[in-house]
This record gives structure tokens, C-alpha cells and sequence, in this order.
């Protein structure tokens, strides 16, 4: 609200902010691990006085490089800029707190750069041990890179003391900094060898790629192993919101998490496929498959450590949609396009309802929610509803569903927003309906309609329930989320929820 | 007041070290894109000409521009830094503005590296390919360019904003601004003119190289140096005239700071112009330098002169917290230890990679 929005309804700027921030994690770790790979690769040419092993890691240090510098690089200036495009006030905050650590990580990333141009172009000119160091110098810079983004990544997730002091080192070294930082160097040299298949997989002399691939292998294999319970200490340390997201709590998260686990068995077995039984079985299939394993696993604990500090940017300090939560009190007094800057509409009319709601939609909304895009589709996400019942929803949304933002604004802007959506995006009526003696009879099907079809429709609660009894129904209403663990429980009076009940029990032909 | 420019965020120190941090890593920035789009732009019409002497000479640029992308962006992301903790409240807004322009940037700079390196490690077996690759690298830098200045003029005029409202996906560009399209000329004139400067400044002091690939890469840096800073002082001109009232007036007399480094910038540009016509490259590689760094502190104050009505860093908010600058400072100081100790090693083990290529 206080930047303009950049509006891109069918895309997203989070798909845009996914798309470039999935390369380059994936590039980034590889860097750090890449670097100490390619040490002790030439340490053990030098020792065994092998000379195709070092041939072997000079042309892997030119991929290395190739793909380091150039694509770990620019999209590393990417996350930079798209951030600031899509979500500029977090970006400001960022920026701001810990301007210091940006600049000291710069300074790292100069003598990354230094490091790996030495390295690969005086590969074989320079003498072994020089080498070796400047080999040592690219990786612990890169490493110390690792270091401070971590802290400023970490910070997002788990600010916790800084929310009240401010201070820079308290929002550092916080609370998941350490377990954190273990669990991305172990992965960094994951994908170190991971990456090293790829490389082996296109070597022609049988011997070397046997000896290479069995040498990869044990790096994927044993930094693997330590990053689990890295992964479980690092779960231990989020906030309890937060970490009942990560456990799955949210539908997407746990789809993530399925996706990860099932990932890394078969990374694993790839990997041990390769290491133990017939390293000749390496091919370039087999290294794309054990390298999309690999990604996968490590996209899906971004993805969770993503979604589960939702709604925040910055737990607790800042929405997803860049309203500061110190100041949500104050805009729901004035009115949220009173307080907004990049609003075309100032108040709310009977006149301009719908175009103050798109304003209201675009800042609030569409930080995470697509118009008719694949990802969060507003329009799909809300085709169950009519308008009593999104009005409702949106009054309640962050108590109903934890992980999206409150609404910010008074009461004709809530109203704007639900006409928007319901007759700007889906073109239905925004009247409500007369209470008349048969709608005060119908309660129990407007609560169904603004409780339940917001995620399952009337005709799956009809089927999943089709067996159930009446008691049943009644009982489940009392324990939603121990029937599955990613619905909220419902909070009504028990009075609604023998309405609730009534009306479902008469979805199946029930008598009530 | 214009509403429409967002709160910026405290700071953690006194806004004089951040304006010290821009003023001195901006002007490396420009130095190094300077010889890179130089570099592009020699190296081209090296492969256009054709002989053999211009064909290792476009080989010897070929090695050296990945190098002057690398460290072109390493500078630009330390400006970036500090020009968004000083004015980022500006610099998100008009990024927004031409959003989509924007992040074409990413990609165009991708691209644009790659067929460096592949003008570079595949240039013996690139035949025809090497001109559209090197034409590729170089039309692209030109492009960046223009969306750079683009944004930057946005960041300068919030009255220009408004058109956020006609076009939220960020399809605009700041075509309507009179001082555009100067802006831009002096940024590209100067920056082939410094580019020529360096490809003279390699032939000279790349004694590996063959002599007659050194007097070529002195012979032509010198001419597109001397020819283009010409052109330079004249487009500079035509720029400071096309700047608003206002803002000129800070260069003749209203500013005596802004003034002075105005006639200082001139004067020595009329220097290394006459230093350019006499060939002394050394001599010109010492004075550039200073001119970069005047040159940038004049934009400087044409920055400050556009955003005095709206904003001044000196009213930014201090929350003080010294000890990470400190830290920064000891990491830089400590940084530069091995990277001077590993340039030094490279140097002295170079000869033997020469001849291995």
C-alpha cells in the first residue's frame, strides 16, 4: 500500500519470484559445495598421481564456473530485483536492517569471484599447493556467503528478538540461524556431488568415471545423511505456528513435504545404486534423474520454510501483502484506500464499489491469489461462494484459516471487496437474499454455505458423509481437524453446529 | 508534496556513509560497463574488418569481456545496495512502474553473458557466428542501457508515476521525458569512449600479445577514445541543456559546490581530450579516472536537484547501530588481502597458461 502494485493477474509475482529463486538455490548451494568438491578432487589426483583425475576437475571446474558465476550470479541479482518488484516494502525492510550484512556478503562474493577465475584459468599453470589454497580461499568465501544470507533469509522465518528490539544481531543470529546454516552446508554438498554426476555421466574413459562416480556418490550420500537431522533440529526451532504449517497444516505444505520425502528415498537409492552396486550402470539419464530428485528435495524445504511463515514476509512484523501488523489497528479505523498511497479510489461510494474493490483486491489479495492463473486462482478458490458468505468469509479469514492475512479496512471497503470478487471476477448477484421465516429455517445451510463450501463443495461433503449418521455428522463437527489435520476446527455455538449438522444430515435425504 | 512517494525505512547509520559507499563504488561500476560495452563494441568491428591482425585482436577482447561482465555487475550490485538504502523508496517505485522492462533485464543480462563466453571459448570455430554473438552481447548491453536510464529518469519525477494507473502490469517507459534520450546518449557516447580507452590501455600493457595485435588494439582504442569524447563533451552539453530549469541553475552559479565540479569535470574533459589527440594512453588512464568520479558526482547533483522538492537522505531517519558497518569494514579490508595475494599469484603463473591456449 505504501508502493504501487504490479499487477499481473494471470501470472503472479510469487510464480515470477518462485521461478527465479528455485535456479538459484539450486545454483547457489551448488556453489558452496562445488567449491570444497573440487579440492579434494584435485587433492586426490595429486595424491594417487593421477592425471585424469585432474583433468577431470579442470573441465569440471569450467562447468562449475559457467554455471556459478554467470547463471548463480545474475539470478542471484534477479531474487533482488523481483523482490523488490513484487513485495518492495519487505524488500525496503530487508534492505534497511541489514544493509551492512548485504554489503559484507558482497564483499565475500568478490572474492568468490576472484577465487574461481584464478582457480580454473591458472588450472595447470600455477603451482599444486597455490592452487589448492586459492581452491580453499573460493570455498570458504562462498561458505561465509552461506553464512550471512542465511541469517537474513532465517530472519524472514524467525526474527525473534529483533521484533523487539530492532537489533541487527538479534535478527542475524536467530532463532533457526544455526540449525539453519547446518542443514544448507550439508545440502550445499549434496549437490555438490550431485551435480558431480552429471559431469561423470559424460566421461568416456570407464576406469575414471567409475572411480569419479563412486567418489560422488559417497559425498552425496554421507552429506545427505547429515543433513536429516539438521532438518529435524531445524523444525524444532520454529515458532508453533509455524511449525504446525511446516507439519502440515496447510494442504500445499504437506503435498510439499510428501513430495520431498518421496524425492529423497529415491535420490538415496539412485545414489546408492551408484556408489555400491555397479557405478557402470552411470549414465546421463540416471545423473538427471538422481539431479531432479535432488532439486525436488531441496524445493520442497524451501517451499515449506516458505509457505510456513505465511501470512507474514517477516513473522509477525509484516503481511504478505505488506500491511505491517502494528499498523492493521489504525486502517481498519481510517479505512484501508485512506490509508494505501497507490489506490485509484480514495473511499468507498455507492458509485465506485467495484473499482474500489479491485483497488482493495490488488493490494490484499492478489499478493498471493492469481485471476485465473494455476496458482491460488481467486476465481476457482471462491466459485462455491455467493456474497453473504464471502462477506462473512473475509471478515473472519485469518481466524478461519491462520495462514492468510486479516482484512485491513472498515466495513463498506470489506463490502466493496466481496462485490468485486463476487460480481467483478464472477459476475453473480451482490444482493442479499430477504431473511424471510424459511431463510431463518435455512440457517444451517448459509453457515454450510460460508463455513464448509469454501473448501469442499456440498456434493463432496454429500458423498464423503453419504454413510454417516446424524450423531456422526454432529460428532465430526466437534473434531474437524482430527478428521483431517489440514481443516480448521469449526468455532460456532453448538447451536450452529446442530444447524450445521441438520442441514448436512438433509443433504443424504435425512429427515432432521 | 507528492502523495504518491512511499515512506522510506530508518537507517542504521548517518546517511553520509551510505552517500560516501554510492559516491565510490558507482563510478568503478560505470568504469568497468564502460570497458565492457567498449570492449563489445571494438571487438565487432574487429570481426567486421576482418584481416588477420583485426581477427586475434577481436580474440584478445573476446578473453577479457566475460572478466569486465563479471565484475560490471560485482560493482553494480554494491551501488544497487547503497543507491536503494539512500533513495530505494524512489528506485522500487519507478522499477515498478516499467516493471515488465524491468525484470527483462535478468534474463537480456543472461544471455548476453553467455554468448560472451561463447564468443570467447568457441571463438576459433565460430566463423561467421562470432559477429552475431559479439552483436548479440553488444545490442544487448545497449538495451540494458536504455531501460537503466528509462528507470532512472522515472526515479527522478514522480509526477511521471501517474501512468502506474493507465498500465499496473508495468508496461511503461518514461519515453515522454525530454531529457531520455540525452541521458542516454551521454551514457553510451561516454561509456564507448572509455571502452576505447581501455582496449588501447590492453595493447599497451599486455606485452604477451603479438605487436602487431598491440599497435592495432592501441591504434584503434586511442581513435575511438579521442573521437568519442569529442562527441561526448558535445552531447553532454546538449544533456545539461535538456535538464530542467531548476537544475541547470545549480551548474551555473546557484550550487558553488555543483558549479565548481561542473567546471572542474570540463576542464578536465578538455584534457584528456588533448592528451587523447597525443596518444598518451597512461596519461588518459590516470585523468579518466578522476573524470568518471566527477562526472558522477555532477549526476549526483543533478539527482539531488530533481528530488529536492520531495526528499533529501539528510531527513531520513537514523536508528543508530554502528557495529555491522564495522564489521563490513573489517571484512573489506580483510577481503582484499587474498584477492590482491591470489591476482598476484595468477599474474605471476599467466605466461605458461598463455602459451598453453
Amino acid at each position: 500500500m505504501n508502493y504501487p502494485v504490479w499487477y499481473l493477474p494471470e501470472i503472479g509475482g510469487g510464480t515470477l519470484i518462485a521461478l527465479i529463486s528455485i535456479i538459484h538455490v539450486f545454483i547457489s548451494h551448488f556453489a558452496v559445495g562445488g567449491g570444497l568438491y573440487l579440492v579434494c578432487a584435485e587433492r586426490k589426483g595429486l595424491r594417487k598421481n593421477d592425471g585424469a583425475i585432474i583433468d577431470f576437475t579442470r573441465r569440471h571446474a569450467k562447468f562449475f564456473m559457467l554455471m556459478t558465476v554467470v547463471m548463480g550470479g545474475i539470478t542471484g541479482v534477479g531474487i533482488w530485483f523481483i523482490i523488490a518488484l513484487v513485495n518492495p516494502a519487505a524488500t525496503s525492510i530487508l534492505i534497511h536492517n541489514f544493509v551492512f550484512g548485504w554489503a559484507t556478503e558482497w564483499v565475500f562474493f568478490v572474492v568468490e569471484i576472484v577465487a574461481i577465475f584464478v582457480y580454473y584459468y591458472c588450472f595447470g599453470s600455477m603451482d599444486t599447493r597455490t592452487h589448492q589454497i586459492v581452491g580453499w580461499i573460493y570455498f570458504i568465501a562462498a561458505w561465509l556467503s552461506l553464512f550471512v544470507i542465511n541469517g537474513i533469509v532465517g530472519f524472514m522465518l524467525t526474527p525473534g528478538v529483533w521484533l523487539a528490539d530492532g537489533d541487527f544481531w538479534s535478527g542475524f543470529f536467530n532463532p533457526s540461524f544455526w540449525p539453519s546454516l547446518l542443514f544448507r552446508t550439508f545440502v550445499s554438498l549434496m549437490l555438490a556431488g550431485v551435480y558431480a554426476f552429471l559431469t561423470t555421466a559424460y566421461l568416456t574413459d570407464q576406469r575414471l568415471k567409475s572411480v569419479m562416480t563412486r567418489f560422488s556418490a559417497k559425498w552425496v550420500l554421507s552429506s545427505f545423511l547429515a543433513a536429516i537431522p539438521c532438518g529435524y533440529w531445524y523444525l524444532s526451532t520454529l515458532p508453533n505456528q509455524a511449525r504446525s504449517l511446516a507439519e502440515g497444516a496447510s494442504p500445499t505444505v504437506r503435498i510439499a513435504m510428501q513430495y520431498g520425502l518421496y524425492t529423497a528415498v529415491l535420490m538415496i537409492a539412485g545414489t546408492l545404486i551408484l556408489l555400491l552396486v555397479k557405478p557402470a550402470w552411470h549414465s546421463r539419464p540416471v545423473s538427471f534423474l538422481v539431479l531432479a530428485s535432488a532439486f525436488l528435495f531441496l524445493g520442497s524445504f524451501e517451499w515449506t520454510r516458505e509457505a510456513s511463515r505465511r501470512p507474514y514476509v517477516i513473522n509477525e512484523f509484516i503481511y504478505s501483502n505488506s500491511i505491517v501488523k502494528m499498523d492493521l489497528e489504525k486502517i481498519n479505523r481510517q479505512g484501508f484506500l485512506k490509508s494505501a498511497r497507490w489506490v485509484s479510489q480514495r473511499s468507498t461510494t455507492e458509485g465506485n464499489l467495484l473499482a474500489a474493490g479491485r483497488d482493495i483486491f490488488m493490494n490484499q489479495c492478489y499478493p498471493c491469489h492469481t485471476v485465473g492463473g494455476i496458482n491460488n486462482d481467486i476465481a476457482a478458490r471462491t466459485s462455491f461462494m455467493d456474497y453473504p458468505s464471502l462477506l462473512n468469509y473475509i471478515a473472519n479469514i485469518h481466524e478461519i484459516r491462520y495462514f492468510m492475512p486479516p482484512f485491513a479496512g472498515n466495513e463498506t471497503e470489506r463490502k466493496a471487496l466481496a462485490a468485486y470478487i463476487m460480481k467483478g471476477i464472477h459476475g453473480k448477484s451482490v444482493q442479499f437474499t430477504e431473511e424471510t421465516p424459511e431463510a431463518v429455517e435455512e440457517k444451517g445451510k448459509t453457515l454450510f454455505e460460508t463455513h464448509c463450501v469454501l473448501c469442499h463443495s456440498e456434493q463432496l461433503v454429500k458423498e464423503k458423509t453419504a454413510s454417516w449418521d446424524r450423531k456422526k455428522i454432529r460428532w465430526s463437527l466437534d473434531n474437524l481437524n482430527r478428521l483431517n489435520s489440514s481443516m480448521p476446527d469449526y468455532t460456532g455455538t453448538a447451536e450452529e453446529k446442530e444447524q450445521v449438522a441438520d442441514y448436512i444430515f438433509s443433504l443424504q435425504g435425512g429427515a432432521r | 508534496m507528492n502523495t504518491l512517494i512511499p515512506a522510506p525505512d530508518a537507517i542504521p547509520v548517518s546517511w553520509g556513509y551510505f552517500k560516501f559507499l554510492l559516491m565510490l563504488t558507482f563510478p568503478l561500476h560505470l568504469i568497468l560497463m564502460n570497458s565492457m560495452l567498449g570492449s563489445a563494441a571494438i571487438a565487432l568491428y574487429a570481426c567486421l574488418k576482418g584481416d588477420e591482425t583485426s581477427k586475434r585482436l577481436a580474440y584478445e577482447l573476446a578473453k577479457v569481456i566475460p572478466f569486465l561482465i563479471a565484475f560490471a555487475v560485482n560493482l553494480g550490485v554494491a551501488a544497487l545496495l547503497f543507491l536503494q538504502v539512500l533513495y530505494g523508496h524512489f528506485f522500487y517505485t519507478s522499477s515498478i512502474v516499467m516493471g515488465a522492462y524491468w525484470i527483462a533485464v535478468i534474463p537480456l543480462v543472461l544471455v548476453a553473458y553467455y554468448s560472451a563466453y561463447l564468443f570467447d571459448f568457441k571463438f576459433s570455430s565460430l566463423g561467421k557466428g562470432a559477429v552475431a554473438l559479439v552483436s548479440l552481447s553488444l545490442f544487448i548491453f545497449l538495451g540494458i542501457a536504455f531501460l537503466f536510464s528509462n528507470n532512472i529518469t522515472f526515479m527522478l519525477d514522480p509526477e511521471a508515476w501517474n501512468v502506474y494507473f493507465a498500465k499496473p502490469a508495468g508496461t511503461s517507459l518514461n519515453l515522454g521525458d525530454p531529457v531520455l534520450l540525452p541521458r542516454y546518449l551521454h551514457f553510451i557516447v561516454g561509456g564507448i569512449a572509455v571502452g576505447g580507452l581501455f582496449v588501447a590501455l590492453v595493447g599497451k600493457m599486455k606485452r604477451k600479445m603479438a605487436s602487431d595485435v598491440r599497435a592495432a588494439a592501441e591504434n584503434i582504442g586511442m581513435k575511438v577514445f579521442t573521437f568519442f569524447t569529442g562527441v561526448q563533451v558535445a552531447s553532454g552539453f546538449w544533456f545539461l541543456l535538456s535538464l530542467p530549469q531548476d537544475v541547470i541553475r545549480l551548474f551555473t552559479g546557484g550550487d558553488a559546490l555543483a558549479t565548481l565540479i561542473f567546471i572542474a569535470g570540463f576542464l578536465l574533459a578538455l584534457v584528456v581530450l588533448a592528451a587523447g589527440i597525443s596518444r598518451k594512453v597512461y596519461a588518459i588512464a590516470v585523468l579518466v579516472v578522476p573524470l568518471v568520479y566527477i562526472m558522477s558526482f555532477m549526476r549526483d547533483s543533478v539527482r539531488s536537484g530533481y528530488l529536492k522538492p520531495h526528499f533529501s537522505p539528510e531527513s531520513l531517519q537514523v536508528l543508530p547501530q554502528y557495529s555491522p558497518m564495522f564489521l563490513f569494514f573489517f571484512v573489506l579490508v580483510a577481503g582484499i588481502a587474498p584477492v590482491v595475494w591470489m591476482l598476484r599469484k595468477a599474474l605471476g603463473s599467466l605466461p605458461q597458461a598463455e602459451e598453453e591456449r
